[in-house]
């Protein structure tokens, strides 16, 4: 509120102006108000249920703004408030304001009130306006609403139930799902539903359940796309009229009714035909300018199109075909359906379908009506069929006739194509493929093959049946034919209309000796072959190929190469995988076929079939492995080696890869014992099942007997060789190793030797018994055995130094002498033994002294001769007896030491039993000794039994046995030797 | 329920053949009458909220003179009055199914076809058998079909008496079956077809 400045002292009339100013101006100014804000008038409401708009109009006076306020009738709840600003429409003079609603209109009642605004000043509402909706009592029935409701994918729509009277709502469900529902009046429920998916033909169900299981109340809502085309095009096939074609795009998912219509110019195409979406439309003449318009509930879409009807002229199709047929040509006939094309340049194809193969040839002319078709084949079937297009000005080519058929004429055949097969024995066939139907002209009666000599002109024709696909020949047989194996054989074939010209190939004998072949690899375009040409030959060329396993009247097949071609790939059906095929190349096959090249190949390598045929030996240690290479039958495939395998259980080690196709493999350093060995050869597919074999390895022990055998066979055999040089040469040996013995010679002072005193006794020689005071006591006696004169070096003397020249040593016997006398050798001797028996003395008699020699007598030492062998001094020391031990000989340490050490010990304990052990190296020096000495001998060399004088040891002791047998050989060899003497 | 095996829609057999003209027309009643059955199948397998509905409301099509017909001959003839009305009521679902849908080509259209023919095929043979000089029968569909389909109005509405429709054709066929077969029994003196 303005503030009014008043000053009453200096200008009283003028303030008294002012305030009157300011009253009128306020006055006015509250006078204008009240015009503005007047309260609306006459609010009419006015619903369209489609749209869900309501639209509102009232009288407002100058008002521009005004407050709404929609609310639900029945449940007072609002909808909208809001302050809109609304112009006077000029026509009517009423304020207008749409509105539209979330739910159907149908749902519930709804009441308007307006009032005017004026800034913040505002009239007083307007009466009530009600929109009544369908839930209201007079309405009975269950009601769902919208009913019908077209609506675009992916939109949103609520959808309403009023629930009949008397009854409780129960669900309200969009297709199968039931929805979340709010209520909106009384019987009014409302239910949402967002992001809807295309429908179906006939729309998609919205249900309303309620308390009653029979009442079922529904709507169907149609969720589908406006329609959007591309591919708008007018042509004209008449030369008159236009057709447009359009592409619809995606499909709208609304049919029936609902279906988009469309407008060429303005003019309604839609056809009636509801089956299909329309895609094409007719105007009966050219405009050149189009626009197509498409529309449907949901929207609307349009394109143009724009052109000169000599561009856009489509033809119709060809009719009335006819056909005048010969063998190799045929011509084609058509009319047209309109006469205006008797002026149209046309250009015409013709499509001919013979064997599944399709062919086209174009035509040109004005009017075309006739094509000649040339280059046909007799006796074949063909179907033709014909269109065009305008040729100037080409827009596209019409539709095609409906196709005719007819059949050419037949001919003479076609020449075969003529091979031959050549075997090593000059014997082979001439073969021939049959002829196809398309090389036949005709059903072939016959073929007939000449031979001839270009040299002397003879021939030779043999006349065969149309099913004789080859003929067999034998140039050894035609030698009168031809002097030097040159054959021509010339092939024709034969059906009704004739011969067919001849197809010749040459005879020769096949070359003796064939180029090497090399491998071919086959691919997927089969087996590449290629050769080096001669830029001057003009010869043509022949692949012919068969199975290299086969080598008489094979099946072969052939391919002719034109000449200049250096490549060639070879494929047939009937080649089979894991086989080798030999492929070879002449050149000039029907003149003088020359054997160029060579190849052999597989489609595909298979791991072989067949197994090698393996055996196994024994060498020694070692186990060989032969076999056999593997036929090519079986290999299938170039075979690249062989794996040894070694078996150890179910488990196979690899020993060996042989690759380069050897056939054996010896296996070095096994025991006794059984192995099993499996060899597989193996192609680049694999290798094959193999073959195993099992070897039992001997004890190859055998062998080192054997050959200890054959060695001491070969010793023996010397021995034989030396014994016999020896006998032969024994003076000799008798001179250079078994001299005469010479006389002793007795130095004057060789009694007073210190070590033991070997002396050769004489066989008659006495030995005086010397006393030995300490023995007394256990009446025990050492007794000096006289001993003949042998071949003992002094082994038991020790290691002291001997002298061989000297006569051997006497030997001592440890012998327990009772009271009787031992019984003398001799008389003389018996009777000095005796008397010294009966003395307490103990007497040694020494038997046997030379005659040449005094009796010598020694004072034995035993403590001299323990010192001198001290090994049986250790042995002995567990002795108890205390008697004589008898020498050992003594032994370099060798291998048989253990074997030399156990035998001291059986005599220690020998002697610790106190009986007696005679020495084994007691024999006699000759046979005639022992046979002069007779029964003497074995008393020497054995304890003699006191009451019975008999041997105290059996003869059968094993080691008595054993210095027996030794004691024989060594007889034998003495005796030998004894034998040289004089 | 298995599928019915589909026959092919035959004129009637001339005279002196094997099966009586009125075993004959037994035979297709039955044969109507399971056709009908597998059309309200295909209808309810597109028509899904339908499979657990059964309509409250009594016939469309009802006779005010079955009580009173007396003999077989007579109830045919009531009989061959209630098919044309479905083969009208029939007529009236295709056509306004395709207005509504557009023309389909799925089973339930093409069984609806065959329905349709094998209707008026029961009819013909009705007519052949109960025609009397006196009593003039006609084939054509006996239903205009320009009236509304239900007091609910709306596509729902016509789904719902579509139902009816069929429901209806079912029990007239499976009438016909009956009524026929009495009058075979009559005619032929045996219960054999």
């Amino acid at each position: 509120m303005p503030r009014l400045a008043v000053s009453p002292s200096s200008k009283p009339n003028c303030s008294l102006i002012g305030l009157i100013c300011i009253f009128l101006t306020l006055s006015a100014t509250h006078t204008h108000a009240r015009i503005a804000v007047t309260i609306p008038e006459q609010v009419s409401l006015l619903a369209s249920m489609n749209t869900q708009q309501l639209s509102i109009s009232w009288l407002g006076g100058e008002a521009t703004t005004f407050d709404l306020i929609i609310l639900r009738t029945e449940f007072n709840e609002t909808v909208f408030y809001g302050t809109v600003s609304v112009t006077v429409n000029q026509e009517s003079g009423r304020h207008e304001w749409n509105w539209t609603s979330a739910e159907p209109l149908e749902c519930t009642s709804l009441s308007v009130r307006i009032r005017s605004r004026d800034g913040q000043m505002t009239s007083d509402w307007s009466d009530t306006q009600i929109l009544q909706g369908s839930d209201v009592p007079s309405n009975k029935d269950t009601q769902i609403y919208p009913q019908d409701r077209i609506v675009p994918v992916g939109s949103n729509t609520t959808f309403c139930c009023i629930v009949a009277e008397r009854e409780v709502f129960g669900s309200i469900q969009y297709r199968s799902t039931v929805m979340s529902a709010t209520r909106l009046s009384r019987r009014t429920y409302a239910a949402t539903v967002v992001n809807q998916g295309p429908s179906r033909a006939s729309g998609t169900n919205v249900l309303c359940f309620t308390d009653r299981s029979s009442s079922l109340s529904g709507a169907v809502v149609f969720v589908g796309y406006p329609p959007q085309l591309s591919d708008f095009v007018c042509e004209t096939h008449d030369l008159t009229s236009t057709v447009c074609q359009w592409n619809n795009g995606r499909d709208t998912s609304l049919y029936g009714k609902r279906r988009t219509r469309y407008l060429v110019n303005n003019r309604d195409c839609t056809n009636n035909s509801l089956l299909q979406q329309q895609t094409e439309c007719s105007v009966p003449q050219w405009e050149g300018n189009w626009t197509l318009v498409a529309v449907n509930s949901l929207g609307q879409y349009s394109l143009t199109d724009s052109a000169e009807l000599s561009h856009r002229v489509c033809p119709v199709a060809p009719v009335e075909l006819s056909s005048v047929v010969h063998a190799w040509n045929a011509t084609v006939q058509w009319q047209w359906k309109y006469s205006s094309y008797s002026s149209l340049a046309l250009v015409c194809q013709v499509e001919f379908t013979a064997g599944g193969y399709k062919t086209k040839r174009t035509f040109t002319g004005v009017g075309l009506r006739s094509a000649v078709l040339s280059d046909l084949h007799p006796v074949e079937d063909y179907s033709v069929q014909v269109r065009c297009g305008a040729q100037q000005n080409f827009w596209k080519w019409g539709t095609w006739s409906k196709p005719i058929s007819f059949k050419t004429k037949t001919d003479v055949p076609d020449a075969p194509d003529v091979w031959m097969w050549r075997n090593r024995d000059g014997t082979g066939q001439v073969i021939w493929k049959p002829l196809t139907q398309r090389q036949s002209h005709g059903q072939i009666t016959g073929y007939s093959v000449t031979f001839w000599n270009p040299e002397e002109n003879r021939q030779h024709t043999v006349i065969l049946s149309q099913y004789t696909i080859a003929v067999p020949f034998n140039l050894t047989q035609m030698a009168y034919l031809s002097g030097d194996n040159k054959v021509i054989a010339s092939v024709t074939a034969k059906n009704a209309d004739g011969m067919s010209p001849p197809a010749s190939v040459s005879l020769r004998l096949p070359d003796v000796e064939l180029p090497a072949a090399s491998r071919a690899v086959y691919t997927d375009e089969g087996f590449p072959l290629s050769w080096q040409s001669n830029a001057n030959a003009t010869c043509s060329f022949v692949v012919e190929w068969h199975e290299t396993s086969c080598t008489y009247d094979c099946p072969v097949d052939w391919i002719k190469v034109p000449a200049g071609n250096t490549n060639v790939s070879i494929e047939s059906a009937n080649f089979q995988p894991g086989v080798r095929y030999s492929f070879s190349l002449y050149s000039c096959p029907s003149d003088s076929p020359e054997l160029l090249q060579r190849w052999q190949g597989y489609t595909e390598e298979l791991v072989p079939s067949g197994s090698v045929r393996l055996s196994s030996s024994q060498q020694g240690s070692d186990i060989l492995l032969t076999w056999r290479s593997m036929p090519m039958v079986d290999s299938r495939g170039f075979l690249l080696g062989y794996n040894v395998y070694i078996s150890n259980g179910s488990q196979l080690t690899l020993l060996a890869n042989l690759s380069d196709l050897e056939t054996s493999y010896t296996v070095k350093g096994f025991s006794m014992g059984s192995y099993k060995f499996t060899v597989k050869a193996y192609t680049s597919a694999g290798e094959e099942t193999g073959t195993t074999v099992i070897i039992a390895m001997e004890s190859y022990s055998d062998w080192l007997i054997l050959e200890i055998l054959t060695s001491l066979g070969i010793l023996s055999l010397l021995l034989v060789i030396a014994t016999f040089i020896c006998y032969k040469k024994r003076k000799w040996v008798k001179k250079a190793f078994y001299p005469d013995i010479p006389e002793p010679k007795l130095p004057s002072d060789w009694s007073s030797a210190q070590g033991p005193l070997d002396v050769k006794p004489s066989p008659h020689s006495m030995v005086h018994i010397v006393e030995k005071p300490e023995w007394d006591s256990s009446k025990e006696m050492l007794v000096v055995i006289p001993e003949e004169d042998e071949d003992d070096d002094g082994q038991g003397i020790g290691d002291e130094p001997v002298d061989t020249d000297e006569p051997t040593s006497l030997r001592y016997y440890n012998q327990v002498v009772d009271e009787r006398p031992i019984r003398p050798r001799f008389p003389d001797s018996s009777t000095s033994s005796a008397s010294s028996l009966d003395s307490a003395h103990t007497d040694v008699t020494y038997t046997g002294i030379q005659t040449s020699g005094s009796s010598l007598v020694f004072q034995l030492d035993p403590q001299g001769s323990s010192e001198g062998h001290q090994p049986q001094a250790a042995h002995s020391v567990s002795c108890r007896g205390g008697g004589y031990q008898p020498q050992m000989q003594p032994r370099a340490p060798s291998d048989d030491m253990g074997l030399a050490s156990a035998e001291p010990l059986l005599e220690a304990q020998a002697a610790c039993s106190g009986g007696y052990k005679p020495q084994s190296s007691w024999h006699f020096d000759s046979p005639m000794e022992a046979e002069e000495r007779g029964s003497l001998a074995p008393s020497l060399g054995s304890p003699t039994s006191i009451a019975s004088t008999q041997f105290l040891l059996p003869d059968g002791e094993e080691h008595g046995e054993e210095k027996r047998q030794s004691s024989s050989a060594a007889t034998w060899f003495t005796n030998l030797l004894s034998s040289t003497k004089p | 329920m298995a599928e019915q095996e589909e026959q092919p829609i035959t004129q009637p057999d001339p005279p002196g053949s094997g099966q009586s003209r009125t075993g004959r027309a037994v035979s297709i009643a039955r044969l109507l009458h399971r056709e009908c059955t597998r059309l309200l199948q295909l209808y309810k397998e597109k028509e899904t909220f339908l499979s657990d509905h059964t309509p409250d409301g009594g016939r469309i099509v009802s006779l005010s003179s079955e009580s009173e017909a007396s003999s077989a001959e007579e109830q045919v003839q009531c009989l061959h009055s209630a098919l044309r009305q479905c083969l009208g009521l029939l007529h009236c679902v295709i056509l306004k199914e395709e207005e509504e849908w557009g023309k389909l080509e799925g089973d339930y259209e093409t069984m609806r076809k065959n329905v349709r023919t094998r209707l008026e095929h029961l009819l013909h043979t009705t007519k052949d058998l109960v025609e009397t000089e006196e009593m003039i029968l006609e084939v054509t569909p006996d239903h205009q079909c320009n009236e509304e389909v239900d007091g609910a109005g709306g596509l729902f509405g016509l789904k719902m008496w579509t139902y009816r429709v069929l429901l209806e054709l079912i029990h007239w066929s499976d009438h016909a079956a009956q009524t026929l077969h009495v009058l075979h029994r009559e005619r032929e003196g045996t219960e054999e077809i």
